[in-house]
């Protein structure tokens, strides 16, 4: 067959799937009769009355000596490890905002950090393609730095986003920039699964974020530069559950709920939306509405989002410094952390909500972190 | 203090092959180092320039400082362990000595597509200024070696073939009866994920079809199907890579090619003996990357804006959006520049043989003469379009920056050794101007 015919080929094979991509969304669209929002009016659903006092930065985490790109808390002790620009994984400890550790890692161009289930190890992954383990508890080197106990290497692209499976220190999902997550045995330093890649029903750009699903660690999601997300079984990984359409820009940022019956996206296109795992369906979209004459370019992106445990707070940050605090069921903005006393004073790169959820913490590109708890009468929402 | 290195490629330039499927870029002829080695790669062209940025150092000392003090501020620090305070305090004791070390260094990021030098820049630079490559590195080369040679005599038989098939004067093309039996063979084998060794045997063979003269017709057009640049070096050699005892030259390191992932990082110090005066330069490569550049560039800089490479536009065109984007970026305002026209030794063959005027950018060319004096009007013609560009997006406020012209050719280490040793000068200068000694 020429160049000629293949081309050809190529172009009525993409117009066909295009078409009916068309189709399934449209069908989709017809059957989405309401949406969350609209659902809660109909209960009489109010929007929680949240004022400035009700969440207040109680610890500025200083030390970093470059922007702050990502964060996660240890599952018990109240610590959370950062990664930042400069090239290091600080370990804070969160209640008396000491640091206890500080690696310098090999590769300066960090994009994500993991606390391990048990505590002991944290991982980072960046632009070196592969993801490095440290055990908290070796020796440090003469440099003072602890030394890399494991290299999971095989992407072949920057490593954008990694967690360990839940309860499970031996296993890490990461997501990558070469259209694939990866599904590792830490102990072994062995690939699993890899999901996508050659297989079509992958990602067909760089995946930027995963969430493992807190109630059945089998499932995870991941977000794409491809403006979808998928959801995938990890035993199954020839193909992807489902691909969730909707955004019209990179999903930056995915998050299951806490039942893990729903998970929430944020993307370039300056909206959050809330999708359903067993029906596929897009729930709500979390968007505020831009004024008149706004310039579209300038619209700021979701950067990072998280879910307060019960689910009906939605913690979104964005690109412009604010970090709004959604009300999931009613739709409605009520709070914005950007703004309040003490805020950062640059984007916020990443936050993440504490194993019990008592507190917020934001990382930004102001090169701090803060941790936000709950004041007044609530302790837990 | 950070500093971008953008390297600036072959620089005219057609089409962007992206997929499989190869379009027919003969009405645009491309000035061109050769081919992009891997069909499917993105290609980006990139301007060298060296790019300074605030140097964040002083206020880093300073919030450091004031840390002591706003810790004791905020809600009452449960009586930890003495233990604990130490070691945190040893760890911030130890950040504010590496961020002090840090100053001193002049990180360089090296920015560019596969095929735009920068491999070979990190090469030349540890055999200018490091010690170079020792037997047992040599020796890990040979594997590279063997795969380019395979990989190069495949692109050729294929793209024979496929010549055969579509060209109009398709019958020069066709491989002799014999050959073809070869060519099938080591098709096969530059197909496969590992190669094996190149024995005596099969350097014969690939030199029996290397000769074919559809093969040398085929290269002729080597930039349609992306003919590495080291096959002709190769080639040539081919007996003395396949010998068992082989041992690379640093020449031979130096045109192997292999795709670097992740970010190579090189440190040196151009003035080798002196070490007090001359600065320190860290290198880094992320060329590596075939993904979204607009994801993780904000790691080496501060902005977040996106720049899309259209697939439709041709090379220099993007190099032109390129450029002009980034001498606009707030965060470069006091940055310099330094452009290196990279692999000028292919631009003096290709001026000759195709009119500058092709590519849209410079349209309005018209050539003088000929020889090497066309060449040299040609150069300083692009200078010039450079330069026009780069005053038309440069701000009144933006005149204490220095922009400088160089051409280079990576493979010549004289010449790299050279342009390194300007580069330095320059920053030096600049870097006492600013502290006012000048």
């Amino acid at each position: 067959m020429s160049v000629a015919e293949l081309k050809e080929r190529h172009e009525a094979a993409t117009a066909a799937v295009d078409s009916l991509r068309e189709r399934l969304r449209q069908k989709r669209q017809m059957l989405l009769d309401n949406d969350l929002v609209g659902y809660s009016r109909t209960q009489g659903r109010a929007a929680i009355s949240f004022s400035s006092t009700d969440l207040v930065c109680c610890r500025t985490l200083q030390g970093h000596t470059g922007k702050v790109y990502s964060l996660d808390w240890s599952p018990e002790r109240n610590r959370i490890v950062s990664a930042s620009q400069d090239g290091r994984l600080i370990v804070w400890n969160a209640l008396t905002s000491q640091k206890t550790h500080a690696i310098k890692l090999p590769c300066a161009w960090v994009m994500t950090c993991a606390f391990s289930p048990n505590g002991q190890s944290v991982a980072s992954g960046g632009l070196d393609s592969g993801c490095s383990i440290f055990n908290l508890n070796f020796q440090i080197d003469r440099d003072g730095n602890i030394p890399v106990a494991r290299f999971l290497s095989g992407h072949k692209g920057y490593v954008s986003s990694c967690q360990y499976v839940p309860d499970d220190e031996t296993h890490l999902v990461t997501g990558s920039g070469d259209q694939t997550c990866i599904l590792w045995d830490v102990t072994t330093g062995q690939r699993l699964s890899v999901f996508g890649g050659e297989f079509p029903s992958g990602h067909t750009a760089d995946v930027l974020s995963i969430s493992i699903n807190g109630s059945n660690s089998k499932m995870f999601v991941s977000g794409s530069c491809d403006s979808t997300a998928r959801l995938w079984d990890a035993r199954i990984a020839s193909r992807a559950v489902h691909t969730f359409h909707g955004h019209k820009g990179d999903v930056n940022t995915v998050k299951f709920f806490p039942d893990g019956q729903r998970f929430g996206t944020g993307s370039d296109d300056g909206a959050c939306r809330l999708f359903d795992v067993r029906t596929g369906h897009q729930l709500q979209v979390y968007q505020q509405q831009q004024q008149q004459g706004d310039n579209s370019a300038d619209s700021p992106i979701v950067t990072s989002i998280a879910f307060s445990i019960s689910g009906r707070l939605l913690f979104a940050a964005y690109s412009n410094g604010n970090c709004y605090v959604w009300d999931t069921l009613v739709g409605k903005v009520v709070l914005n952390l950007g703004a309040v006393q003490n805020s950062h004073e640059g984007r916020i790169s990443c936050l993440g909500l504490s194993a019990d959820g008592s507190a917020l913490c934001t990382g930004s590109w102001d090169r701090t972190l803060k941790i936000w708890a709950f004041g007044g009468h609530r302790r837990v929402m | 203090m950070m500093f971008l290195l953008f390297l600036v490629t072959d620089f005219f330039f057609s089409g962007l092959v992206r997929s499989n499927v190869r379009v027919d870029l003969s009405e645009l002829p491309f000035y061109f180092s050769g081919a992009v080695y891997l069909i499917g790669d993105e290609f980006f062209p990139c301007l060298v320039c060296i790019a300074k940025s605030s140097c964040i150092s002083t206020r880093v000392i300073h919030s450091l400082e004031a840390m002591g003090c706003l810790c004791s501020k905020q809600k009452p620090v449960r009586t930890s362990d003495a233990e604990e305070n130490a070691k945190a305090a040893e760890i911030e004791k130890r950040i504010a000595q590496e961020a002090t070390a840090e100053k001193h260094i002049q990180k360089v990021l090296l920015l560019g597509a596969g095929e735009s030098g920068k491999s070979t820049i990190f090469k030349q630079i540890r055999l200018l200024f490091q010690t170079g490559f020792d037997e047992a590195e040599l020796r890990s080369y040979i594997p590279v070696i063997h795969a380019n040679v395979f990989q190069t005599i495949k692109i050729l038989y294929d793209g024979a073939k496929e010549f055969a098939q579509n060209e109009t004067d398709s019958l020069k093309y066709v491989v002799s009866l014999e050959n073809k039996v070869i060519g099938e063979k080591l098709s096969e084998i530059g197909g496969r994920l590992d190669y094996p060794c190149l024995t005596m045997e099969l350097a014969d063979e690939i030199e029996t079809l290397w000769n074919d003269t559809a093969i040398q017709e085929t290269l002729s057009r080597g930039n349609l199907i992306q003919v590495p640049d080291c096959a002709q070096y190769f080639m040539k050699s081919l007996r003395r890579v396949s010998d068992a005892n082989y041992v690379p030259t640093k020449e031979d390191v130096l045109y192997a090619r292999i795709r670097t992932t992740g970010v190579a990082e090189i440190q040196f110090s151009p003035v080798g003996e002196n070490k007090r005066n001359g600065e320190v330069y860290k290198l880094f490569d992320a060329g590596g990357q075939r993904n979204e550049r607009r994801k993780w560039i904000h790691l080496f800089e501060g902005y977040d804006q996106a720049l899309f490479e259209d697939e439709t536009k041709n090379r220099m065109m993007e190099t032109k959006a390129l450029f002009d984007w980034v001498l606009k970026q707030p965060c470069f305002e006091k940055t310099s520049f330094m452009l290196f026209l990279n692999k000028f030794d292919i631009f003096e063959e290709k001026a000759l043989k195709v009119p500058l005027s092709v590519c849209e950018w410079f349209k309005d060319y018209q050539p003088v003469s000929s020889g090497k004096q066309e060449v040299e009007h040609a150069y300083e013609f692009v200078k010039k379009k450079f330069e026009e560009l780069y005053f038309q997006s440069s701000g009144p406020e933006r005149v204490d920056r220095v922009f400088k012209i160089y051409r280079t050719t990576a493979l010549d280490q004289k010449l790299i050794k050279k342009t390194i040793k300007l580069v330095d000068e320059t920053l030096r200068r600049r870097n006492l101007l600013e502290a006012g000694l000048l």
